[in-house]
């Protein structure tokens, strides 16, 4: 008990006791599917599974689970690299220059609070039901978050590394490009990852709305042909990517702020 | 050369505050001489690190000049280089990094600046760690960096505020040798803070004693023993008798 | 660096007046929009007061779309506070629980709230219960991970000073760990309030007959997207509403605690 939480829990052991419960848990999901009344409705591990892998030869609707994924990846892909990089440009700049920060930042703050899925019905008004409507959506949620981080990254600078700066000879330019910027990558990586995170939450809401492909889809299409496999189909495989993506994030994290402790 | 590498003159700093002006700094005039190794002693918090603030330039003072090098401050430059207390090593930079960073934003080559923080990487005893990142380092190899920083930009004149405050004594003891080593070897004007009376006289040419706040000279003594210094030496320990009587005894 | 205060509080006041008169013209004057996809100001002011008495088009007025959507959204947070936090202490806490509660929960956590909605109307229909159980799942799970976190923060010394005192394990967990969590627990609080929030509004827009959420979704299919728009400024400023009255609450609570901690 000397050191309650840094005493490492050995992998094996990790490992078996995850194994154990996930095993619980899938035997009681079955349980309460096979002898009750939730079974009318709810379908059990076995099943969900097994369709799970049905799904990946046998398209629902018009693709297979892996489409689905594809075509949902590639509207989170255009919406989060446009919505991340104006984020970062325009934190940066609120945060450094103070006539940015007094031009945007109230406009900013008007924009902030609503979350994106409520953009969703004027962004159908204006970009129509196809694409564009849905990396709109997406743009905005990666948007906010970033700009967030960015902006506070810049403002979280220690002033005596850029004093330290100033005192070896750099000069404004210098301060920014060399102390100012590396420092907040950090934070901006923050942001980065809940971004992917709330642009992947962002598609399946667009696409549940109004799509005729993508996990979203299929989840809605399951709702409105009374299948809870397929509903629970496509939550396992949102769930999966949501899971995949925050690894990736995570990876490349590590490799890019070594110096950071965060990274570590 | 008899110059004078600093020349404070009637150096006043008050600090706005919201409950009225703090003066902090009061008619400060002091010389120093090229290569001599200045102490500024005193208790506190209050006033030295001010005082180093103004010399380097990231403070205005409010009366009074400063001028080092024959050239009056008014803002941060190259020609002066600061190792502060808190570690301010870039951590996103390598030792390596670090040490060049001077020469870098000032557009020397990068074979020139390179060879430049080599040499005093080695100065200071890091050879083999140019490619670590400061938060791989032990706070003592830390403020290596710093130092070594400082000096790769080649300074007219060094300005250290309490470089080895944050240190263990054993780690302290070994520094203050090493740093007089290296100052032995490449000498410059080094004005050096510290509120440790035997740190003060195992470094000093000159030793300032500094009154508490607003702080202001209080007693100068000169320091003729040979270095390396003893700690023990009959005349180190007078001398470090004699000067803790003059200090403020409010900490 | 510069501590000023910043005196440019009269460009921002420019640049919302500005971006006011662009709209304006734009959209009243000069009519380059139509008013299906970009309303002027001024029509967006007008249908807002309007709608704050007028039923019409979807059978409530703008204050009782909100009261629904608030009562949801609140309800399901409340209890995704109730069941995660002390979930979240309990993991973080016990080492058994940990090993095996956390693995069903690493399993849930990846799945963005707002996708459970379908599965919930099929399971509870349409109604209350389905929408309060999404956001309940959405504002649990920052619930758990923040108080966890916090719990893990707590520093062994101070454990050390409780059991040379000769606390009891419960004694520790209550006056050592606990306040040393609170600062993130109400980190996730209000991480909880965003989520909740955001669940809600999709959660009516998918199956409702109240709400914000569904008013905005109702107004695209007839085109008003003046209602549209005084639907998102009314989601957004309850939202800013709500995260600063819990701001508020958080200074309250976590003053003495060191936030860096």
């Amino acid at each position: 008990m000397l050191n309650r939480f840094h005493r490492k829990a050995k992998g094996y052991e990790k490992i078996f006791c995850a194994a154990i419960s996930i095993f619980l848990f899938l035997c009681i999901w079955q349980a309460v599917v096979s002898f009750t009344k939730v079974g009318l409705v709810l379908t059990g591990p076995v099943q969900t599974l097994s369709a799970l892998f049905r799904s990946i030869v046998q398209p629902i609707g018009t693709h297979t689970i892996e489409g689905h994924i594809l075509w949902s990846l590639s509207r989170v892909l255009v919406g989060f690299l446009l919505g991340s990089t104006v984020g970062i440009i325009l934190g940066i700049l609120m945060g450094w220059f103070r006539v940015v920060e007094a031009i945007f930042r109230p406009l900013y703050e008007i924009i902030r609070p609503i979350p994106p899925i409520a953009w969703i019905p004027l962004s159908i008004l204006w970009f129509g039901l196809g694409e564009p409507s849905k990396y709109f959506l997406i743009f905005i949620s990666a948007f906010c978050i970033v700009t967030t981080n960015a902006y506070a990254g810049v403002k979280a600078v220690d002033p005596e590394l850029m004093g330290a700066a100033r005192m070896l000879g750099a000069n404004n330019r210098q301060v920014f490009s060399t102390v100012v910027l590396p420092s907040c990558v950090p934070h901006i990586f923050a942001g980065l990852q809940i971004a992917v995170g709330a642009s992947w939450g962002c598609v399946v809401a667009a696409e549940m709305i109004r799509a005729s492909e993508g996990v979203g889809w299929v989840i809605v299409k399951g709702q409105e042909g009374n299948s809870t496999v397929q509903i629970l189909v496509g939550i396992v495989a949102i769930g999966i990517v949501g899971f995949v993506l925050a690894v990736i994030m995570r990876a490349v994290e590590a490799r890019l702020c070594k110096w950071s402790v965060r990274g570590k | 050369m008899t110059e004078n590498m600093i020349n404070c003159t009637n150096m006043e700093k008050t600090f706005e505050t919201s409950r009225g002006p703090v003066p902090v700094i009061s008619d400060v005039t002091l010389q120093v001489q090229e290569n001599e190794f200045l102490v500024l002693f005193g208790p506190g918090q209050c006033g030295k690190s001010t005082m180093i603030n103004c010399m380097s330039g990231l403070e205005p003072v409010t009366g009074g000049s400063v001028e080092v090098n024959g050239k009056r401050v008014s803002a941060p430059g190259a020609d002066r280089g600061v190792v502060y207390q808190k570690i301010t090593l870039f951590p996103w930079l390598t030792v390596m990094g670090n040490v060049e960073y001077g020469p870098k934003v000032r557009g020397i080559s990068k074979k020139e600046r390179r060879e430049r923080a080599q040499h005093y990487i080695d100065l200071v005893g890091l050879n083999g760690f140019e490619q670590s990142y400061p938060n791989q380092l032990s706070g003592g190899m830390q403020q290596r960096v710093g130092i070594a920083r400082a000096y790769c930009n080649e300074p007219a004149v060094l300005f250290m505020d309490e470089p080895f405050g944050h240190l263990d004594a054993q780690t302290r003891y070994l520094m203050q040798e090493d740093l007089m080593k290296i100052w032995e070897k490449e000498k410059r004007t080094i004005v050096f803070v510290t509120n440790n009376i035997e740190e003060a006289i195992y470094l000093a040419d000159r030793i300032v004693v500094m009154t508490n706040c607003p702080t202001h000279i209080k007693k100068e003594y000169r320091i003729r023993l040979p270095r390396p210094r003893d700690y023990v030496d009959p005349k180190f320990l007078q001398l470090r008798e004699e000067i803790s009587a003059v200090v403020d005894k409010a900490l | 660096m510069k501590k000023k205060k910043s005196n440019l509080w009269w460009v921002s006041v420019l640049s919302i007046a500005g971006f006011i008169t662009i709209w304006w013209v734009c959209c009243d004057v000069l009519k380059l929009t139509s008013s299906a996809s970009l309303p002027g100001p001024i029509t967006i002011f007008k249908s807002f007061v309007n709608k704050m008495s007028s039923t019409a088009p979807d059978g409530a007025t703008l204050p009782g779309h909100m009261l629904s959507s608030l009562q949801i959204a609140l309800g399901g947070w409340g209890m995704g506070i109730v069941i995660g936090t002390p979930l979240g202490i309990i993991m973080a806490w016990y080492k058994k629980a940990d090993l095996f509660v956390r693995p069903i929960f690493d399993l849930v956590r990846p799945v963005p709230g707002l996708a459970w909605i379908p599965l919930m109307i099929l399971l509870f229909g349409i109604g209350l219960i389905p929408k309060i159980v999404t956001v309940f799942l959405s504002a649990f799970v920052p619930c758990v991970l923040n108080s966890y976190a916090g719990i893990r923060q707590t520093k062994d010394v101070h454990l050390w000073v409780g059991q040379t005192f000769g606390a009891s394990d419960l004694q520790m967990l209550f006056h050592i760990a606990i306040p040393t969590a609170l600062p993130l627990i109400m980190t996730g609080i209000r991480v909880a309030l965003g989520s909740a929030w955001t669940c809600i509004v999709a959660a009516e827009m998918l199956a409702s007959t109240k709400g914000l959420g569904y008013m905005i979704q109702q107004a695209r299919g007839i085109y008003r997207s003046d209602i549209i728009i005084c639907g998102m400024l009314s989601i957004g400023a309850l939202g800013a509403l709500f995260t600063w009255i819990l701001t508020k609450i958080e200074n309250r609570i976590v003053k003495g605690v060191r936030k860096d901690a």
